[in-house]
């Protein structure tokens, strides 16, 4: 998979998880930058995640995670 | 040896000549005297068990970073953490142990005579988020025991914390420096602003609080919301009162420990409240607790949120002491947060489609949320399930057999016009909060003329005087 097919289906799955179909995300994107992203919402995205690119994360790999390019290197990483 | 004393005050001057004027290589060794002292003249006994339990958490931390293979990480990090956890709720339980099954009619009650190690909550806490931000691999495991025994034992943070991180804290050891002279006065301002929260506001509120609570059946409804409100206002005073104070004094040594409160009062939900209030130990929970439990009950869906949610929002009342009232707060707060956030999404969709409800909701929502709060925390403050019945019966008008609307503040125990100038003191904090965030509020006040300043300044040190009582102690004391 692809840096650019990973931003792109990881974009729909925050625009589905914030229900904002406008939002944008960079690799540079942290928590504070979305509205809602706390951290209940935090464990709702990586759900979606998990499910949409169907890899499985630990709680290891979660708390490692300070910005959306972490977050894109660990898929690329569990993505085969 | 509370904050509030003369013996203190000359322990913590002593303390700031040989952090100042003693050789720089020294500074950590001179930290670390002085917290096992402080803690020492309080009772050597849990001292020693304070220093053997940053000696075993200091041989697991090494310990679990050595350890080869996932299995056995996990193994030692398992022990390790149940092991002060083990502690923790056996210390806890033993009051709740003796209060429920050997007090007797006659008012003899063992539970008084068990001394809480002081601190044990935020020290246990601190040493469990280090073991396991070691085994999350998020930090390597400390070198230095000085380092680790300054953690768990930093005086400044021991009696009520904030509950600091271990990175957070190692890496400030590393460059530790006598702060400037800036520096230095931000810490005293802190301090001093903090004593004001305590002295001024939460201890002259204590009075009203205390009497409601003691027999609230002969109180009106009237007198007992205000009672409650008294008591949200106390406890965030007295509370947000010590963390200043704890901050302001770490500042002083170096050392900036984390915020605690960030206008809590003030939200527009519940989950927003809870991420405003307490905030080193709700994070701390964030992390540790609730992340994980989220993570490993994920696959159960909405069901495992609101398990997750609940398990989260008790163990904050349990954390306080283990009594059913503390059981019911965090209980309420489980169902709060679950409702809250469970709606949340459609209570957005109405709203967006029309503004003048949003526009009320602005300021409607911090109120609904606030009450909230005031209700629950007439459990928090009740000594047993019976007193916060009685209590929530008396807010019923009619019940109580007195006039819905009576409001005698003789039977409070404090003049009105104190009361409104509690308010107002308790208003004035918030807005001093919340203004020494914004930049450009900062240089209103730093541009000002140092007399206006110094005016400020010498008004709150003359309130704080004139109002000492000797020192009531903090609430947080006690968790």
């Amino acid at each position: 998979m692809t840096k650019s097919e990973i931003n792109e289906k990881l974009t729909a799955v925050f625009r589905d998880i914030f229900d904002n179909p406008k939002l944008e995300i960079t690799s540079q994107t942290t928590a504070n930058d979305v509205e809602g992203w706390d951290s209940i919402m935090h464990v709702n995205l990586i759900v979606a995640v998990e499910t949409a690119f169907d890899v499985r994360f630990t709680t290891k790999d979660v708390k490692g995670l300070d910005t959306v390019g972490d977050l894109m290197d660990l898929i690329a990483k569990r993505v085969k | 040896m509370s904050f509030l004393s003369f013996p203190f005050a000359i322990f913590a001057g002593l303390g700031l000549l040989a952090f100042y004027f003693g050789p720089k290589g020294w500074r950590v060794g001179t930290l670390l005297a002085l917290s096992y002292g402080f803690y020492l003249t309080w009772s050597v006994f849990y001292g020693a068990m304070l220093l053997l339990v940053t000696l075993g958490v200091y041989a697991a931390g090494r310990g679990i970073e050595a350890a080869g293979g996932e299995g056995r990480k996990r193994g030692l990090m398992i022990l390790s953490v149940s092991l002060l956890v083990l502690l923790l709720l056996g210390f806890k339980s033993a009051g709740w142990i003796a209060r429920e099954f050997f007090a007797r009619a006659d008012g003899f009650n063992p539970a008084g005579a068990i001394l809480l190690p002081l601190g044990l909550s935020y020290y246990i806490f601190k040493m469990v988020g280090y073991l396991l931000d070691v085994y999350w691999e998020a930090m390597p495991a400390q070198r230095s025991f000085a380092a680790v025994a300054l953690y768990g034992a930093f005086f400044p943070q021991i009696v009520s914390g904030p509950i600091e991180r271990a990175e957070n804290f190692f890496t400030q050891l590393q460059r530790l420096d006598a702060p400037d002279s800036e520096a230095f006065l931000i810490g005293l301002r802190r301090i001093l602003f903090g004593l004001f929260k305590k002295i001024a506001i939460a201890d002259t509120l204590a009075v009203v609080v205390q009497n409601a609570h003691a027999h609230p059946a002969s109180f009106s409804p009237l007198e007992l919301v205000v009672a409650a409100y008294c008591f949200a206002i106390e406890l965030y005073m007295d509370f947000s009162g010590i963390t200043d104070i704890a901050i302001g004094l770490g500042l002083l040594f170096g050392i900036r420990g984390p915020e605690n409160f960030d206008l809590p009062y003030f939200t527009p939900n519940i989950q927003l409240f809870w991420r405003r209030l307490h905030m080193s130990l709700t994070s701390w929970l964030r992390d540790y607790l609730f992340t994980p439990l989220r993570m490993s009950l994920r696959r159960w869906g909405t069901a495992g949120l609101c398990l997750a949610i609940f398990i989260n929002t008790t163990a904050i009342g349990l954390w306080h002491g283990l009594t059913w009232t503390f059981l019911i707060f965090g209980a309420m707060h489980g169902v709060f947060v679950i409702v809250s956030v469970l709606t949340m999404k459609q209570r957005n969709a109405f709203f967006q489609g029309r503004p003048p409800l949003a526009q009320m909701r602005g300021f409607v929502a911090p109120v609904i949320v606030f009450h909230l709060v005031v209700f629950s925390l007439i459990f928090f403050r009740a000594d047993s399930f019976s007193s916060a019945a009685q209590y929530v019966a008396g807010l019923v008008p009619g019940r109580s057999g007195v006039s819905a609307w009576r409001f005698d503040t003789e039977m409070l125990g404090l003049p009105g016009r104190d009361l409104a100038w509690c308010a107002f003191g308790y208003l004035l904090c918030e807005a001093v909060t919340w203004a020494g965030k914004k930049p450009f509020w900062q240089r209103v006040f730093f541009r000002a003329p140092a007399l206006l300043r110094r005016a400020v300044y010498t008004a709150l040190i003359i309130s704080v005087l004139l109002l000492f009582k000797g020192g009531l102690a903090f609430i947080y004391a006690q968790f």
